[in-house]
């Protein structure tokens, strides 16, 4: 047996020592690269913005889905926007609402105000899918969506940090975002807005400002990294 | 569990379905609205899209009432949800042509509800349907610059692959990243009326597989917003249509029909291989022939039957030899050691002479004495003398005991002499007193009884030829009672012995004389052995002449006063006694004389053979 065992040993050390260094240099690749190399750090914070935009692309659909289904659900096939003057608890949040505002704003502001609105809806779509599951008229087919919709907004809050991170780190944005550390702060004022909010407008809500976040999230990539994709 | 399925599958339907489904927000495309007459309608919004998300466009319509239609009757008013205190605008741009109230960008804030209504002199006309957001409402534009690239052709030269390629549309503001479009291809073919349509996906190339040579295909775009509901219009058709190449098709049908003809022809040569296999198998590897020698049967030659075919070699089935007198000659083996040899009548070779198949077998050195001679004639039906195999006169020389010399591999015949020198003076020199017996016995007659009379030996030895094959098998204990014999006879005087063949089976009985002990050798074997018969007178007889050894046999001449009288080889049974043994000589009761048995009932009868006349004189 240990005759055997002998040729095979320092060809799998070769072999996990390769395997180690293709990793290594795979996520030095992805993650970290020398310092020297711009365009190294370019091309991972490109690759972060594809995946947090994808990642919001996602949420905007499915947030797109549920509210539809709620509409057919529980309610007449009439526009429902006029009726209520709906104030989404998020409306205090100052977003640019045309692409010449989304340009001219600062990175830094633009920045701050997706982390504000992720931070924002992380708790109401949480109680929302708790709701849901104790509502026996959807099934799991919409109980699953409400909570891929509420994991959704924590994921792709951890990833806009990481991007952000990665910035200050390039030296892309300055550093000057220390609130974003204290989300709770962020929620002070709305903190009760929200549950008065029925389920119905929260999905509006919910869906109008996924679509924010998927769009301010592009232009920040377009005005960033340009030249990886845009 | 079914249940769950089911209504799963409903929503998904749903789901589904509400991409045709109107969205709340776009109430203008809502088509019952128009479905319903028109002509009860009042003036209502027709339309409201934006192509970029910057501007958007509102289209109305005065419906039913014509005095209405007038430019200028009906004002559009909005109102911009983005604060609790928005009041009713006007229409920032009339373009009365198409009544139409174009929202430019200073106007138009994305996420912010919007509500449009038409206003007469003092009439309101307000739909709660009409109020939208910026975002719901956008179709983009379709994409421009569309052409298609010839990718390959199936290699059976009746499909190949197309990839489209286009541009996103230049309304549309992708490269800052304000719009995500997506699209979908739709071909048919010229003539056809069902449109196929491909996946959306967000890329500005798509590859159409599966399009037939020769046929002439029809392909536009259209586009949308990710995640929304609405496309944008279709743009203009282009056609693709590919030609045949018949540059390739000789080339394949060719090499096809060149390898199913090569395939064929295999099959059938394997075919042809397999159902002539044997005749094949018998032109390329003819068969050995086998080894024939006349008058042995090849089967012989088989394993397993050396002894046989090594008896028929060497005497039984000697080429040339017909069969009968094989199978003849094969029971009674030692007639093949008998040879008419005028030459040795004589004694030309002393040694020739003097050696005898007896003295071979038995072993003793002096050659003088000459064997057991048979009076035998140079008839055909003697067996020629022919060299046994080494086994043979080993087997029994290694029965004997002590032999001395064994290196005997012929045993030639002997000559035939009468009166030759007995082998009694061997016996008597010789440090070794083997008794001498005869191996070998001349049938002298064949009883009627199935018994066989045989004529005496030179010695009195017990020992009787064994070579026949079938009784090898009766040889062990025969020698062994041989040996016994022997060791018997060694002790006691040389008696006279006679051998009876008696043919039933019991084989051969030999029975000591008087002198020997009563227990005859042969109870040691059942029906094996030899049964010597001992005629009581005779041991007068020796007595008389002086001899030392008994003669077993009665000599013709008595007037031989040696020592060893010549050992005639046949004797003749005068008589049987109550003992049922063989009387040769008739009870001398009135004197032991050497002189010629006279018996008082016989004729003196020629030595040889008694024939069958004197048979009955034979009688007990």
């Amino acid at each position: 047996m240990s005759a055997h065992i002998r040729p095979v040993s320092p060809l799998l050390v070769v072999l996990i020592y390769l395997a180690l260094c293709s990793r290594l240099s795979s996520m030095r690749a992805a993650s970290s690269c020398t310092n020297g190399q711009t365009g190294c750090h370019f091309l991972s914070l490109a690759n972060l913005f594809d995946r947090v935009i994808q990642h919001s692309a996602r949420m905007h659909g499915i947030s797109n889905d549920l509210h539809s289904e709620f509409e057919l659900y529980f309610l007449p096939s009439k526009n429902q926007i006029g009726r209520v003057s709906r104030n989404c608890h998020t409306s205090t949040i100052l977003t640019p609402n045309g692409k010449e505002n989304a340009q001219r704003i600062a990175r830094e502001e633009l920045t701050e105000v997706i982390l504000k609105l992720l931070v924002a809806w992380r708790e109401p779509l949480w109680h929302f899918h708790q709701n849901m599951a104790q509502h026996h008229e959807f099934n799991n087919f919409s109980s699953n969506k409400s909570l891929e919709m509420s994991d959704m907004v924590h994921e792709l809050r951890r990833g806009v940090q990481k991007v952000v991170e990665k910035m200050q780190m390039l030296g892309v944005i300055s550093s000057s975002l220390g609130n974003l550390a204290s989300p709770e702060a962020l929620l002070a004022s709305d903190r009760a807005e929200w549950r008065l909010m029925n389920d119905y407008d929260l999905l509006y809500c919910f869906r109008r400002d996924s679509n924010k976040i998927q769009n301010y999230l592009k232009i920040l990539k377009c005005r960033i990294v340009p030249e990886h994709g845009c | 569990m079914a249940v769950l399925l089911s209504s799963n599958l409903f929503l998904i339907l749903l789901v589904s379905a509400l991409d045709w489904l109107p969205t709340p927000a776009s109430a203008f495309l809502i088509d019952w609205d128009r479905t319903t007459s028109s002509a009860t309608l009042g003036p209502h919004f027709t339309d409201c899209i934006s192509r970029d998300q910057e501007t958007f466009r509102c289209w109305w319509s005065p419906g039913s009432l014509q005095n209405l239609s007038s430019p200028g009757a009906l004002r559009v008013f909005y109102l911009k949800k983005d604060s609790p205190t928005s009041e009713w605008k006007e229409c920032p741009e009339y373009i009365h042509e198409n009544r139409e109230c174009f929202f430019d960008a200073n106007h138009t804030s994305v996420w912010i509800p919007y509500c449009v209504q038409l206003r007469g002199h003092n009439v309101t006309y307000f739909n709660e349907d009409d109020c939208f957001t910026v975002e719901n409402i956008v179709r983009p534009d379709p994409p421009v610059s569309l052409n298609w690239t010839l990718l390959n052709i199936s290699p059976s030269g009746l499909n190949y692959d197309v990839l489209v390629s286009w541009k996103p549309p230049p309304s549309a503001d992708v490269g800052v990243g304000w719009m995500r479009i997506e699209y979908e291809i739709q071909y048919r073919e010229r003539n056809a009326t069902n449109w196929e349509a491909l996946e959306k996906q967000p890329h500005t190339q798509q590859t159409i597989y599966g399009l037939q040579i020769g046929k002439e295909y029809e392909v536009h775009i259209r586009s949308r917003m990710q995640a929304f509901v609405k496309f944008g219009e279709f743009s203009d058709s282009i056609f693709i249509e590919v030609t045949e190449i018949s540059s390739k098709d000789s080339t394949v049908p060719f090499t096809l029909v060149l390898i199913f003809g090569v395939v064929g022809v295999l099959i059938v040569i394997m075919l042809i291989v397999i159902s002539q296999q044997q005749r094949i198998m018998m032109i390329l590897l003819p068969p050995v022939p086998a080894p024939k020698i006349k008058g042995i049967d090849s089967e012989l030659l088989k394993k397993g039957k050396l002894e046989e075919l090594n008896f028929i070699l060497n005497g039984g089935g000697v080429d040339g030899l017909p069969a009968y007198a094989t199978d003849f000659y094969q029971e009674e083996p030692w007639v093949e050691f008998i040879e008419v040899d005028e030459e040795d009548a004589e004694g030309g070779d002393k040694e020739d002479n003097y050696n005898s198949d007896t003295q071979r077998l038995i072993g003793l050195p002096h050659r003088n004495v000459e064997g057991f001679r048979a009076i035998s004639h140079p008839d055909d039906d003697s067996g020629r003398a022919s060299c046994y195999d080494t086994d043979l006169p080993e087997h029994l020389a290694s029965l004997l005991p002590g032999q001395p010399e064994d290196n005997k591999t012929c045993l030639d015949a002997p000559a035939t002499e009468m009166g030759e020198k007995p082998l009694i003076q061997t016996q008597i020199g010789g440090p070794q007193t083997w008794i001498n017996t005869d191996l070998y016995a001349q049938v002298s007659n064949v009883m009627p009884s199935g018994g066989v009379v045989l004529s005496p030996g030179q010695q009195p030895k017990i020992q009787e030829n064994t070579s026949g094959s079938e009784r090898e098998t009766q040889k062990g204990g025969k020698q062994n009672e041989d040996v016994e014999g022997i060791k018997e006879q060694k002790r006691n005087e040389p008696q006279f012995q006679l051998f009876v063949l008696v043919p039933e089976g019991s084989g051969y009985t030999a029975e000591n004389n008087t002198q020997q002990t009563s227990t005859p050798p042969s109870t040691s074997v059942p029906g094996v052995g030899y049964q010597t018969i001992q005629p009581q007178p005779m041991e007068t007889k020796p007595a008389a002449t002086g001899d030392t050894n008994e003669s077993p046999y009665i000599l013709p001449e008595p007037s031989q006063s040696q020592l060893f009288t010549p050992v005639a080889d046949y004797t003749v049974v005068q008589e049987l006694d109550t003992h049922r043994s063989l009387l040769l000589n008739p009870p001398p009761s009135q004197s032991p004389s050497l002189c010629q048995p006279q018996h008082p009932l016989k004729v003196p009868m020629p030595v040889g053979y008694v024939t069958p006349d004197l048979l009955g004189n034979l009688a007990p």
